[in-house]
């Protein structure tokens, strides 16, 4: 009865899925010029998401629950790398059994989708690694432990400051090593271990490349498709998605030189920030667009926070590269949940010199503390350089689309208004 | 001579404002939004520039706002309700400068404005999640005291006691507050305060996070009601400007951006 109950509940959680995936995409495509290197990137959510495939991975599995997991030590352990930060409000709303009302979508929903398709994850996932971040995280991971996962818990210090913060993160990232090669079996050698750093950087080279192209002026590329582009990154086999992202980068080189762009060359520079919007869930991205802006830049852990840094090495022996590796993943992060976070102040205020900014969007999901205490201080910090800033929360619900896109409209128009009086 | 239109479909009424060469109001109508909202904002469009005997083409320029916006294809521009309402109510007559803050209550929900120097929006926010401190929380309650919305106002005045307490929010349960309220013996004049100043309390705590500056400049239908006006103006502890007819303040708005963007084109034409 129980079991039955179970598959029935299933069966419409992937429906309902399904569905979102399926809108979500047709949303995406649905702007003049698209590039057509993109035509990967949406075949493959495509067949990936809305059609109901799966993912082919060659050798063991190993969730992360967030960017804070080093993926070269991973990859050098002869593993794949997965992330499953999970975007979908059909598994927001599975994932509601096990966590408060008030929790963050993306930690429940990814909760909900493990909890969904748990006969296929238990069996693919070889491990789901949970950094102890921010508390929702913390706590789901003990959640998917209860559910039968191999849930490893890898320790992160509350602050990046003190000498004695990186010495704990790197024997974390130590004992992370050690499981990962009892795990799968391998050893991570010196030679596994620079491959895997090669790969890695020269996915963050590429991604850098079109992070570039945005700066542009008329814009080359729409917001939406660079945010799809790290999305994929979450589960696609790397090789095959820089190849991807390579294409995608020569077009736009192209398209730039013959000064191609999309959109309006009035339409206001935003800057994105704040809760990670994930697949399906890019629905705030998407409204700005739709509405004449363009998302110029964002600073997410989803897209441009994941992939922006590469790992820098210059001694390669072994025992030099993994706390490299480990540096790579703690000096830059700027997630709210490392206490004085003044970096990403900081990182904020450059970028929106760079990308000649006219306005942030500061999103958050209702039940994520940590970034809307940021919030107050980032609003300050822009105020004083004029820069307006709207603050929306939200959760992986469409109920709210009419009310967020009359405040989106407003605060553009304000921003034009601003414009023509300069 | 032309005219502007500006025409705000919101969540119960159309609201209607031509505005002729001057930029003064010329005439001005409000019909229920309805079900067919598109064809009674039509219907009531034409109904007024028959009434005014003004030709179609005579009017220069139509932006529509509201809810309904985007679905009035007529229109040549759409804008947000926010941008419109700073519009209407930088050229109210009070002049930009004497007030930075607008407070909007409209069918189902309010806004703050925050103005620069100039009148421009420099900041605003909005209580869209629930009924409470929107017009609908009040005709609920007109309704289950069983008078009408524009009663409202007088009821509160003549309230001399100390008004009753409404604690809830949603409407369902703030419903059966006034029921009992009402079994208890509270008269109608001190619930109709109390429910005012619950109102009143909630925006101004909603406004204190965005910080409030000078005079207080309140529109919307129900900135009609004296005994709202009178508890925003105790809780505000501010003073409040209300406009001539503040129902129309957002059409009117939408008129002046009309009249703006027909001047802006005719530039573009001339050049
Ligand atoms: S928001 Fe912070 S804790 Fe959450 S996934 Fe992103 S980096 Fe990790
Ligand atoms: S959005 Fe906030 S609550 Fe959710 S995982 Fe990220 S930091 Fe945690």
């Amino acid at each position: 009865m129980h079991t039955e109950r179970f598959e029935r509940v299933k069966k419409s959680t992937n429906l309902h899925f399904t569905m979102e995936a399926d809108e979500a995409l047709r949303k995406i495509e649905d702007f003049p010029s698209n590039p057509g290197a993109m035509g990967y990137f949406y075949d493959l959510f495509r067949s990936v998401y809305a059609n109901g495939g799966s993912l082919t991975h060659k050798g063991t599995i190993i969730g992360t629950m967030c960017v804070q997991v080093p993926e070269e030590l991973i990859l050098a352990a002869g593993a794949v790398p997965f992330r499953l930060c999970n975007g979908a409000h059909a598994f927001d709303q599975a994932g509601a059994e096990f966590m408060p009302a008030k929790a963050c979508s993306l930690a429940r929903a990814t909760v909900g989708m493990l909890h969904i398709n748990r006969s296929v994850h238990k069996e693919r996932l070889g491990m789901v690694v949970v950094p102890a971040t921010c508390d929702q995280k913390r706590k789901a991971g003990e959640l998917l432990r209860e559910m039968g996962y191999n849930v490893y818990i890898l320790e992160v210090p509350s602050s990046k400051n003190s000498e004695e913060a990186r010495h704990y993160w790197q024997n974390s990232v130590k004992r992370f090593t050690a499981e990962l090669q009892h795990l799968t079996g391998r050893k991570i050698t010196k030679k596994s271990l620079g491959t895997a750093i090669n790969l890695t950087n020269e996915a963050r080279r590429q991604f850098r490349r079109l992070y570039n192209f945005r700066k542009i002026s008329p814009p080359v590329v729409y917001g939406k498709d660079a945010l799809l582009v790290s999305n994929a990154y979450f589960f696609d086999d790397k090789e095959r998605w820089l190849q991807a992202l390579t294409d995608l980068n020569n077009e736009l080189e192209l398209k730039a030189l013959k000064g191609e762009s999309v959109g309006n060359r009035h339409a206001p520079r935003i800057l994105f920030t704040g809760s990670p919007p994930v697949f399906p869930h890019l629905k705030i991205p998407l409204l700005l667009e739709q509405s004449g802006a363009i998302v110029a830049a964002d600073e997410v852990c989803s897209s441009t926070r994941m992939l922006y840094d590469a790992v820098a090495y210059d001694e390669s022996a072994l025992y030099d590269m993994i706390p490299s590796v480990a540096d790579r993943y703690l000096k830059p992060c700027t997630c709210p949940f490392l206490v004085l976070n003044d970096d990403r102040r900081r990182r904020l205020k450059d970028m929106a010199g760079q990308f000649a900014i006219d306005g942030i969007v500061y999103q958050i999901f209702s039940g994520c503390h940590l970034y809307e205490m940021e919030q107050r201080t980032i609003a300050k910090t822009f105020a004083d350089s004029g820069i307006p800033l709207l603050f929306l929360e939200t959760d992986y619900s469409q109920e709210d689309t009419g009310q967020l896109s009359t405040r989106i409209e407003a605060f553009l128009e304000s921003i034009k208004a601003r414009k023509r009086r300069k | 001579m032309k005219y502007f239109c500006g025409i705000d479909i919101g969540s119960t009424a159309t609201k209607i404002v031509l505005t002729d060469e001057e930029g003064k109001i010329a005439a001005h109508t409000t019909a229920p939004t309805g079900s067919h909202f598109h064809k009674n904002a039509v219907e009531a469009l034409e109904a007024l520039l028959c009434r005014q005997q003004i030709k179609r083409q005579d009017i220069g320029y139509i932006v529509s706002t509201g809810y309904g916006r985007k679905l009035f294809k007529e229109a040549d521009e759409t804008i947000s309700e926010i941008t419109a309402n700073a519009a209407g109510a930088r050229n109210s007559g009070e002049g930009a400068g004497t007030f930075r803050t607008i407070i909007n209550i409209g069918g189902q929900d309010s806004k703050i404005i925050l103005l620069d120097d100039e009148g421009h929006v420099k900041h605003f926010t909005m209580n869209d999640k629930c009924a409470a401190g929107t017009g609908r929380f009040l005709e609920m309650a007109a309704r289950n005291l069983e008078i009408e919305v524009d009663e409202l106002g007088d009821y509160h005045m003549k309230s001399t006691g100390v008004p009753a307490t409404i604690n809830s929010t949603c409407t369902v349960f703030a419903e059966s507050e006034i029921i009992s309220l009402m079994a208890g013996g509270h008269s109608r004049e001190a619930i109709v305060a109390g429910i005012h100043y619950s109102i009143a309390r909630r925006i101004s705590r909603l406004a204190g996070k965005i910080g409030i500056e000078d005079k207080v400049f309140f529109d919307g239908g129900p900135a009609l009601n004296r005994g709202l006006v009178a508890s925003f103006e105790d809780e505000l502890m501010r003073e409040i400007v209300v406009p001539e007819t503040p129902q129309i303040t957002t059409a009117f708005g939408a008129a002046v951006i009309a009249q703006e963007a027909f001047a802006a084109e005719g530039e573009k034409i001339n050049v």
